[in-house]
């Protein structure tokens, strides 16, 4: 079976963002979100040695650049946006499924903004995915 | 019909609509970002993000510093992942995929929670949650084709 090439990296961002989601009901045990929010974005920090490009990083446009900043903006206002619904009597329940719908957006917006169109087939694998992702955010219970 | 009228009304319906939407904002951009920037420097990049919204949030709700070693452990380590799993999605992305289908893929992230949360929490599955794991099989079998 040829597997596509994003499928590799794919799994590994599936897997570590898993993680992540166990890490993240540990660390709100014993802290606020809003400190969760600022030690990940630390954590994000001590990749930032190994990950330095150089003087390479002055020679791309404006436009990239700004993108890539962006990208990080939205991303952190979506997590703080999460923190605000919870905190503002959202509950988890609720919450998670409805804010793991954003593939929703990116769906609809790639064929004007990216021009890309997906097939039948990736259609089917995106609502089994989308409802897939609305079920597992239900809320579990302790044994 | 009085309950979408009242759910509109409340904030956190609102801040969980601006959560998807910048999520969907965060995608198109690391998208378009990865057209010319390798995943690496993205991820770098990306990181200096966090900054103003991190320093907004603790001067807005002027939050005490919580020293808990067990707690800060967990976050970091939270970061790290999360930058790993970020720096993969930016190379998913860069490898010319289809970004709807990447997207899609990796938001299926709750799959290895949910299965962790069993082995290590030792919480229990709810019916919905089999139920989607069986829809998360037939998406990432669909999607490997």
């Amino acid at each position: 079976m040829h597997l596509p090439p994003w499928f590799w990296f794919g799994l590994i961002t599936l897997i570590s963002w898993g993680i992540v989601g166990l890490l993240q009901k540990l660390s709100t045990n014993h802290l606020s979100a809003e400190w969760a929010l600022v030690w990940l974005a630390v954590g994000f920090f001590i990749l930032e040695p190994w990950l330095y490009p150089g003087k390479v990083l002055l020679t791309y446009s404006h436009r990239g650049l700004e993108w890539a900043l962006l990208s990080g903006v939205f991303n952190a206002l979506g997590a703080w946006a999460l923190l605000a619904a919870l905190k503002s009597g959202g509950k988890a329940s609720i919450v998670a499924p409805f804010t793991a719908l954003y593939p929703i957006v990116v769906v609809f917006l790639a064929p004007f903004i990216l021009h890309e169109s997906i097939s039948a087939l990736q259609a089917v694998g995106i609502v089994c995915a989308l409802i897939a992702v609305v079920l597992l955010s239900t809320e579990s219970s302790t044994a | 019909m009085r309950v979408i009228p009242q759910g509109l009304k409340a904030k956190w319906f609102w801040y969980s609509l601006l959560c998807v939407l910048c999520w969907g904002a965060w995608v198109l951009c690391s998208k378009l970002g990865t057209n010319e920037i390798p995943a690496s420097t993205m991820q770098f990049i990306f990181a200096f993000g966090f900054i103003p919204v991190a320093v907004l949030v603790l001067v807005m709700k002027r939050v005490k510093f919580e020293k808990s070693a067990k707690g800060i452990a967990y976050s970091l380590g939270n970061g790290i992942l999360a930058g790993i799993g970020g720096l993969t999605l930016f190379a998913a992305y860069r490898s010319g995929g289809n970004t709807s289908v990447i997207t899609a893929a990796t938001a299926l992230y709750p799959l290895i929670t949910v299965v962790l949360a069993v082995l290590v929490l030792r919480e229990r599955l709810n019916w919905l949650q089999m139920v989607g794991l069986g829809f998360a099989v037939v998406a990432i079998i669909i999607f490997s084709l």
